[in-house]
């Protein structure tokens, strides 16, 4: 999973879908923990502004 | 700030929204020594909502100045075909505040009362220990842990405190209205005291809304849709044609984006020394994606219980549980209630949108939705598939 920082509006939409706890927002910064991240794409459905992606 | 999070609590709230503001007032309110612990480095910051709040006289609260931006009436309801329904008074009153004033306010309200307060913090991981639980907090880098015998986790959307205890509070991604929001200034509105809500292709398994707010409006919509994204929804939106034009002269002022949980309460907010509250605990209205006011009272009753809790020394979740019986018995039917409605419209296309709108009353006290449905099929027998679960 990658972030576009240029597109992030830091909600935090896709934090609370990520039930591997693979996300974690820190301020306005997105973080993908990698290794926890089980490919679901629950995160790039509920994104509004599509800043997400594999 | 330092100091604050070197010391030992009572009740540690996690979030300072209006869910953790409230509780964090009650608790402190009932004697408890209480940590509010926010992450942003500002309250209230970002904004991610349409600031729309009920009246607030339950909780003591004065509507004032300071954030309120425009006094509601009630509400347009917009169908594809652009027949418009009033729906005034009742429970369609209230305001549109500024959220970034309003969330400080509350958190000003619950300081007044002894609450410490730690802002740029963020609560990363908890573990019980024999009374309670440590909570690791980072602030500026550095990390603390503090100690209390009561979590109320209120950190709204993101819902990984609970899910850090081992409650179950992440979503499912096809019950989380994806938002996108402009605040516009220059907006034609329809009424200076009236929110607007559109209904159709136009936001798909949702809806879109203009709502006044003082000198702007919000103008915004939430969608769940699996390939394309709210904000090209938002911008198709501004120039639609059933606004007839009004956002032409509109310029931005910020823009907001969120997501909302509107599948339903999670099934359980409690656990030994933790308790649940707000978005996190899927306290939302899942018709109209409103969870301020559930935030507020579920809050409320959270930090009482919590400060009654640690009067008798005991926080188990079986003491806890008077926390989810209370919200249960409060709201839970009504929010099961509007979830099977919410389900039903969800299904509805523009046709059977349409045909429901032409049989509502154009000016409504109160929508009784049997009432509409009776009609609707009366009018339409071959709608009633939609609708056999709510009118049998
Ligand atoms: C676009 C949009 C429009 C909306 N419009 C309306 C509306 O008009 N009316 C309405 O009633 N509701 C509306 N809502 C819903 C409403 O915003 C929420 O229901 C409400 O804010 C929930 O309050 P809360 O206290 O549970 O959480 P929040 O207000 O989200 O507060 C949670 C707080 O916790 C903090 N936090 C999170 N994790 C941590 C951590 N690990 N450590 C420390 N702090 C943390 C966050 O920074 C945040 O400040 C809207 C939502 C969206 C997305
Ligand atoms: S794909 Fe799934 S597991 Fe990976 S970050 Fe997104 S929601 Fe989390
Ligand atoms: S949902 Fe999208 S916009 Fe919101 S924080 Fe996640 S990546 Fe950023």
């Amino acid at each position: 999973m990658r972030v576009n920082y240029e597109r992030c509006g830091y909600c935090g939409a896709c934090v609370g879908v990520c039930k591997d706890m693979a996300l974690e927002l820190i301020e306005n910064r997105i973080v993908i923990y990698e290794e926890r991240c089980r490919r679901c794409k629950g995160c790039i459905i509920v994104c509004p502004l599509k800043a997400l992606e594999e | 700030m330092r100091r604050v999070l070197k010391d030992e609590y009572d009740v540690l709230v996690v979030g300072a929204g209006p869910g953790g503001s409230m509780a964090s007032y009650y608790a402190s309110k009932h004697g408890a020594k209480t940590l509010l612990v926010e992450k942003s480095q500002e309250i209230g910051e970002p904004v991610r909502c349409a600031e729309a709040v009920p009246k607030l006289e339950e909780f003591h609260i004065t509507p004032s100045e300071e954030f309120v931006r425009s006094y509601i009436k009630g509400g347009y309801l917009i169908a594809p075909n652009g027949k418009k329904i009033v729906v005034r008074g009742g429970k369609t009153e209230g305001y549109v505040v500024e959220r970034k004033i309003f969330d400080k306010y509350l958190a000003i309200r619950s300081a007044s009362l002894g609450t410490k307060i730690a802002v740029k913090s963020r609560v990363v991981d908890l573990y019980p220990c024999e009374d309670g639980f440590k909570v690791k907090v980072v602030h500026l880098g550095e990390e603390y842990t503090v100690k209390t015998k009561i979590v109320i986790a209120a950190d709204g959307v993101e819902s990984s405190v609970g899910e850090m205890a081992g409650l179950k509070c992440k979503k499912n991604p096809m019950e989380v209205c994806s938002c996108a929001e402009y605040e516009m200034t220059g907006v034609k509105l329809l009424d200076k005291h009236m929110m607007e809500f559109y209904f159709g292709d136009l936001s798909p398994k949702g809806y879109a809304w203009i709502f006044p707010k003082g000198d702007t409006a919000n103008v915004g919509l939430g969608v769940i849709d699996r390939g394309k994204k709210a904000i090209e929804y938002l911008n198709e939106f501004l120039e639609h044609p059933i606004l007839e034009g009004r956002l032409k002269d509109a310029t931005p002022v910020e823009f907001k984006c969120g997501g909302v949980p509107v599948g339903g309460p999670i099934e359980r907010t409690v656990d030994d020394n933790i308790m649940v509250v707000g978005d996190a605990a899927g306290q939302v209205s899942p018709l109209t994606g409103g969870g301020i006011y559930l935030a507020m009272s579920c809050g409320s009753i959270a930090g009482e219980v919590a400060a009654k809790a640690v009067k008798r020394g005991d926080y188990s979740m079986e003491t806890l549980m008077e926390y989810e019986r209370r919200w249960r018995e409060r709201f839970y039917n009504t929010l099961i209630t509007e979830l099977k409605y919410k389900r039903i419209l969800q299904r509805l296309g523009e046709r059977e949108l349409n045909i429901i709108a032409e049989v509502m009353e154009d000016n409504l006290e109160e929508i009784d939705v049997k009432e509409i449905l009776f009609k609707v099929i009366k009018r339409a027998p071959s709608l009633l598939k939609y609708f056999k679960d709510v009118v049998a």
